[in-house]
């Protein structure tokens, strides 16, 4: 189907295949879900965790790396970035090109994202090309094989990468890129992680090989193997191709924190390309795995997850303000389980020129503030964790069993504990009125956000009839 | 009572060949290992059904995550607007979700997200697919609420200004876009004044839209007779094929749908749209080409794949991986109702407009002259065979291979038969179909950018590349 607003159409749609977890009785209260899981540590320190579900005679093998951008050099913003464009350049056995098309052509599709913190590498193969692509995953850990016209050449990749999503485009790196910016004061959370393209001319291959020795250890990462798979099978390949590779010793972790904010923050950003005005906000979250952060997930639903969604009967249905409202914890860059650190929640939406960011800003309060003054109803609750159970079903569904194989992976990264995955469902449903009552209080105070308004300053129309 | 029911189930087994490309490395390095042996990809069968009314339903159990998507497709869309009508269906599409006889707009959000789902209505070129994804045991609840949905809408013209604002701002937005500018331009190149052809609605026409219209518009395009419904997923057969009846039971047929094919220009032709001061050139360079009918499909389908469609495709290695000119090239065959186009998509650093061009007209050169080598075509193989596992591995997909298949009237062997097709394309087929139909003399090229920087480097091209 051709629609007006999908940039690239007939692109292979290969989003939500399915996933198959074993199911338990499914209630409203318990745990309705359970996926299975295998979990442990090469003497080298580098995480394992296995799923099985031959629903699909696929597989899913990723490899997340436990440095994101949050931690990159000062003076090289946008380095984890490049470095995970290096990461396809070549390996020992593997050279240029050679890696990708060993994943296409054996039926698969890959792909590697740079986050805050982690830097993953995943592949969704036919399931009797598991061994092949564990080979390769563990040839490029031992190390790259890469010269300086790679590195040249990624540059020139990233750098139109940046264009394309930020500088060539209106609204380019809003919110995602721009909020974080303004709303945290810690470098480590507040820098261009794009890259500023000074810093990203300054790159070279030096900073490619200290950054990989620095952090891409096996003991600094988790490989997840998930789908249609032969558990011990997988288990001997893994034996033999990654337990070779040496330990390396880690550097100390970079302090994160935030302090707390106590006063709303407003910028404006003049968008020379765009035509219609925006509003961003931002809120910091509870901390992960907390009441409050469960809490904070179904006030999410509560106030911008679907139409029923108190934003979008304020400001679209009842105020027409914007056509729709758009939002979620660690918004564009994952979701609300797979960070570990400080982290946002953002909501964006688009207006006309006749309104004030004001107008809009009332509108979120209208729907906000009752949340911040009366307990919610066992209705409304109930329907919160309906969907919350039904998006969590769809994220772990998302881009052929990824998703799943995503939420494995951080839960071992940063938590030292995939089984958190079959945890999620009972923490949701502990979740009262009154915790839901003092989260809302707390964490969406107005002096807890901050607030981006785009300022459109494209010359009208000329193009069109 | 006129009933067909037939079950159809098919087996594929994903012969992939070894990675053939990887054999002629240096002997000091390890070869990749063995594949295990492939194991067979079952289309999960379909039980389909006529009601009365001539509308066609389709039942595929698929998957274990207690879930199942309801979606009806009716073959209305873009196709059904007359040239001062553009994005009425979009309109009325919105209009839908706004209330129907016995619910509020509101009362339909709520109820759908209750069932842990959202409605969506998604309006094309040639059909409009209203439903979504809800939790098992919602299903029969969903089907109601869909029907209700596209059967009794009550168009209320209280908030008709409200949904042209918000498709006016859409339009803006999408107008600022360089891929947007791009193919708004390359379509109506392509398409001229044919329905294909027209992506944007002016302001002024959007806001002349009245109820009446909108009215009048549902009223001619939606029956029951040019309505498929699709549930996939994990649901009870008998309790669902139940529902489903009873909930379409009675609504009339309607019109047939409407038989409108393009002409489409094959000419060369060369436009720049001025885009002052931008960092990269966006492209788009392509013709019409046989469409999902055609014997030449799948040949096709493998040519683009081997030349543009994949990461380790013969222009994305080029333009990317070798000369570092862009992020994100990709080629694409877009589908209508027996109707196709090819096309080439770039944003490309500006003062390598004319480069890009270069190397992807040479590569086009390239593949009309040498057939490709065996193993490389293999590799391509192998991949569309593992894509298509994933597209029909999940309840989405599910729904849009069928609905592809079927707007384009192919019959159900299509789908169960395209691994075998796919493997029986010879390097000698992909050479011709690329001097057959990608010819670069007959392209239309977009290039929405910098016109002070890149007129001149287009210059080389305004005659046809020959």
């Amino acid at each position: 189907m051709t629609s007006r607003f999908r940039l690239s159409l007939l692109v292979a749609v290969l989003a939500v295949a399915a996933a198959g977890p074993a199911l338990a009785q499914s209630t409203k209260s318990g745990p309705a879900l359970h996926v299975p899981e295998q979990y442990y540590k090469l003497p080298n320190g580098l995480k394992v965790v296995l799923s099985p579900d031959a629903t699909v005679p696929t597989a899913v093998i990723a490899v997340y790396y436990n440095i994101g951008f949050r931690n990159e050099p000062r003076d090289r913003t946008g380095f984890a970035h490049l470095f995970e464009h290096l990461m396809f350049q070549g390996s020992q056995n593997l050279g240029k090109l050679q890696f990708i098309r060993l994943v296409e052509e054996n039926g698969g599709i890959l792909n590697g994202s740079t986050r805050f913190d982690f830097t993953n590498y995943f592949q969704v193969v036919p399931s009797n090309a598991v061994r092949r692509i564990l080979w390769a995953e563990a040839d490029r850990m031992k190390g790259l094989a890469i010269d300086t016209s790679n590195v040249n050449n990624q540059r020139d990749v990233v750098k139109n990468e940046v264009r394309v999503n930020v500088i060539n485009q209106p609204y380019g790196g809003f919110p995602w890129i721009d909020l974080p910016i303004h709303a945290n004061t810690n470098w480590y959370n507040a820098h261009n992680f794009y890259g500023d393209m000074g810093d990203l001319d300054k790159a070279n291959l030096a900073d490619a090989s200290s950054f990989f020795h620095t952090y891409y250890a096996p003991n600094n990462a988790v490989l997840v193997v998930t789908g249609d798979i032969d558990i011990p099978a997988t288990k001997s390949w893994i034996q033999e191709y990654f337990a070779k590779i040496p330990a390396a010793t880690l550097p100390p972790k970079p302090d994160l924190t935030e302090p707390k904010q106590t006063e709303e923050k407003r910028f404006t950003r003049v968008d020379s390309l765009a035509t219609r005005p925006a509003i961003g906000l931002a809120y910091h979250v509870p901390e992960r795995f907390t009441p409050e952060w469960y809490a904070f997930g179904l006030l999410d639903q509560i106030l911008a997850q679907g139409r029923d969604s108190r934003f979008y009967q304020e400001l679209v249905q009842k105020r027409g303000l914007t056509g729709s409202v758009d939002a979620g914890i660690n918004y564009g860059l994952g979701n609300m389980f797979d960070y570990q650190g400080p982290m946002l929640w953002e909501v964006q939406a688009f207006y006309d020129p006749d309104k004030k960011g004001d107008d809009l800003l009332a509108g979120f309060d209208a729907a906000i503030e009752p949340l911040r003054t009366t307990a919610v109803d066992q209705a409304t609750l109930d329907r919160a964790l309906v969907k919350m159970r039904s998006s969590l079903y769809a994220e772990m569904e998302q881009f052929a069993g990824f998703g799943r194989a995503n939420l494995l992976a951080s839960f071992a990264l940063f938590d030292n504990d995939p089984d958190r995955i079959n945890q999620l469902e009972r923490g949701f449903a502990q979740v009262t009125p009154a915790i839901l009552l003092h989260t809302a209080q707390e964490y969406l105070r107005p002096t807890n956000r901050t607030v981006e308004l785009i300022v459109p300053a494209a010359k009208p129309d000329s193009s069109h009839k | 009572m006129t009933q067909t029911l037939v079950r159809r189930g098919a087996t594929l087994v994903l012969s992939l060949l070894a990675a053939t490309a990887l054999g002629a490395q240096a002997p000091q390095k390890e070869l990749p290992p063995p594949l295990g042996t492939p194991k067979p990809f079952v289309l999960p069968p379909r039980h389909e059904l006529s009601l009365p009314n001539g509308m066609k339903v389709t039942l595929v159990r698929f998957g274990t995550v207690p879930k199942v998507s309801v979606y009806a497709d009716v073959r209305t869309g873009h196709i059904d607007e007359k040239s001062n009508e553009v994005a009425l269906s979009d309109v009325t599409g919105e209009m839908m979700r706004e209330g129907t006889a016995t619910r509020s707009a509101t009362q339909i959000e709520e109820q759908v997200g209750g069932m842990g789902g959202s409605l969506a209505i998604n309006v094309g070129d040639d059909d409009s697919g209203i439903g979504g994804t809800v939790l098992t045991e919602h299903g029969p609840e969903m089907v109601k609420l869909v029907a209700d949905v596209v059967r009794n809408p009550k168009f209320p013209e209280s908030e008709l200004p409200r949904i042209i604002a918000n498709e006016s701002r859409d339009v803006a937005i999408a107008r600022s876009q360089p891929q947007s500018i791009a193919r708004e331009q390359f379509v109506k190149t392509i398409y001229g004044d044919h329905p294909y052809g027209r992506l944007y609605p002016t302001d002024a026409m959007l806001k002349g839209y009245t109820i009446a219209q909108v009215k009048d518009f549902y009223a001619r395009n939606f029956g029951a007779a040019r309505t498929h419904v699709y549930v996939v997923g994990v649901f009870d057969e008998s309790q669902m094929e139940k529902a489903v009846r009873d909930a379409f039971a009675g609504w009339p047929a309607g019109s047939p749908a409407t038989s409108k094919p393009p002409a489409p220009h094959t000419g060369h032709s060369v436009t720049l749209l001025d885009r002052p001061a931008a960092v990269q050139s966006t492209i788009m360079l392509g013709l019409p080409v046989p469409n999902p009918t055609s014997s030449e499909y799948t040949a096709l389908e493998v040519t683009n794949a081997l030349l543009g469609g994949t990461f380790g495709s013969r222009i994305t290695t080029n333009i990317r991986e070798n000369k570092g000119y862009t992020y994100s090239p990709f080629s694409y065959i877009a589908t209508h109702r027996h109707d196709a186009y090819w096309v080439q998509q770039a944003d490309v650093t500006t003062k390598f407009t004319g480069a890009s061009l270069k190397e992807i007209f040479g590569e086009i050169d390239r593949l009309q002259k040498e057939a490709p080598g065996a193993s490389e075509l293999t590799g391509i193989k192998n991949n569309m065979i593992g894509l298509f596992t994933l597209q029909n591995g999940s309840r989405v997909g599910i729904v849009n291979q069928l609905e592809d298949a079927d707007l384009q009237g192919l019959g159900p062997d299509y789908l169960s038969g395209f691994v075998k097709r796919v493997m029986a394309v010879t390097p000698s087929e992909v050479q011709h179909m690329t001097s057959t139909y990608i010819k670069p003399d007959q392209m239309t090229l977009v290039v929405v950018g910098d016109k002070a920087t890149v007129a001149e480097q287009l210059e080389p091209y305004e005659k046809p590349v020959p």
